[in-house]
């Protein structure tokens, strides 16, 4: 089911309001400061959301795949193997194209908090949205139950609208590809064609 | 996404500088915003309205905005000093539909925040982005010059999601408009505000 058939887009113009917002509040609290806003504002929307129980794994990856989970409302998720899934577009690309054509180029301090990120938590986010979109997405996993077993979320790589890419290196790269069940080409083939690339687990 | 994650942003900022922090901060939002936008020049209304209805000019931000040229603001000597502008869908109404079917509700910080606005500042909020579009077209407007005159923007009256509407009298006597023109316009458009030369002297000014 295509994304605009499950929920109406927004108008941009809120979405470049809070980008604003987000780079005032970054000139008052720094960098660390705007990174824990990020966070707290994504763990937050995640837990406002409702829980979510399954049967059976394959019974997940159909909501998923139809739009129906807490993990595919605000975008579009294919899963390319059991445990590997995929995003069709960034949900804040009308965001950055609108910003971009109406205002400029967006603010340092969004690459910036980005690299904090990538330092001190895990090397996946290109843009401060992506710090929004990881915490919201392992937030929203730990809410969905399959049968007993919990789910986890790890990203394995992001692309941004501008064609940027951030993934892990080395051991912990293959590691990541080993449990996604996908090879080194594989990720860069869906890197072409896809926004984020992600893993989903029992444990 | 972002912006129904924005309600849980207000939420954590309530708890730390409270709704009057938050008014604050939006209009500074708005301020800085505009600043971004850059100057805009015109030749005459003609040339400004044919640019509004082709999204050319920074008003257009805010998504499809329709000059009511049947609805002139003229000055003590009968020139056209301004025009009614409107928007058929609210900039927010999206998101709020979409917290509905995400969320399950709108978090109260979005009502706390219009409610302080409404009752120290203007009268006229029916969302919490109403706080920072305000303060946003008015900074717009002092950018855009028509045959070298600035701009005034004066919001009018605003319809929300679930219907409620707020007519702001102390600026519809401002541009010399029936309440009742304003409260017609609300049946199809849900924010409607003046664009006016700055400093001009308008007709029947209450």
């Amino acid at each position: 089911m295509p994304a605009e058939a499950r929920i109406q887009e927004s108008n941009p113009f809120v979405e470049i309001a809070t980008h604003l917002f987000l780079e005032d509040l970054a000139g008052k609290v720094g960098v660390a400061g705007l990174n824990n806003y990020l966070v707290s504002l994504a763990k937050n929307l995640a837990t406002a959301m409702p829980r979510e129980e399954y049967a059976s794994w394959s019974e997940f990856l159909g909501a998923l795949r139809d739009g129906q989970s807490i993990l595919s409302t605000f975008e579009e998720v294919r899963p390319v193997t059991e445990r590997c899934m995929t995003s069709m577009r960034s949900p804040f690309e009308r965001g950055w194209r609108e910003y971009a054509k109406r205002v400029g180029s967006f603010a340092p301090v969004h690459r910036e908090v980005a690299e904090y990120y990538n330092h001190k938590v895990r090397p996946t986010a290109v843009t401060s949205v992506h710090i929004v979109l990881h915490t919201f997405r392992e937030a929203a996993a730990a809410r969905i139950r399959i049968g007993e077993e919990a789910v986890r979320y790890e990203p394995v790589a992001s692309a941004w609208v501008d064609g940027t890419t951030q993934l892990p290196e080395g051991a912990k790269l293959e590691s990541l590809l080993k449990r996604a069940g996908i090879s080194r080409t594989k990720l860069g083939m869906l890197l072409r064609n896809h926004s984020d690339v992600w893993l989903l687990e029992p444990f | 996404m972002i912006d129904v994650a924005l309600a849980s942003l207000i939420e954590d900022m309530i708890e730390k500088a409270g709704a009057e922090g938050v008014v604050e901060f939006w209009q500074r939002v708005g301020d800085n915003l505009a600043g971004r936008m850059g100057k805009e020049a015109y030749l005459g209304w003609t040339s400004f309205n044919v640019a509004v209805r082709e999204s050319r000019t920074a008003f257009s931000i805010e998504g499809e905005v329709t000059p009511l040229t049947d609805m002139a603001i003229t000055d003590i000597d009968g020139d056209v000093v301004g025009y009614l502008y409107a928007m058929r869908q609210c900039c927010y109404v999206p998101t709020i539909f979409r917290t509905r079917f995400a969320v399950g509700r709108m978090s109260p910080a979005d009502q706390a925040v219009t409610n302080e606005y409404n009752e120290n500042v203007h009268n006229i909020a029916v969302c919490n982005f109403c706080v920072f579009h305000e303060r946003f077209r008015e900074e717009i407007a002092k950018n855009v010059t028509i045959a070298g005159n600035p701009l005034a923007c004066l919001l009018l009256a605003t319809r929300g999601w679930s219907g409620e509407t707020k007519i702001s009298s102390k600026n519809v006597v401002q541009v010399n408009i029936n309440e009742d023109h304003v409260r017609a316009l609300l049946r199809n458009y849900e924010c409607v505000y003046a664009l006016v030369l700055r400093g001009a002297r308008i007709k029947g000014e209450r």
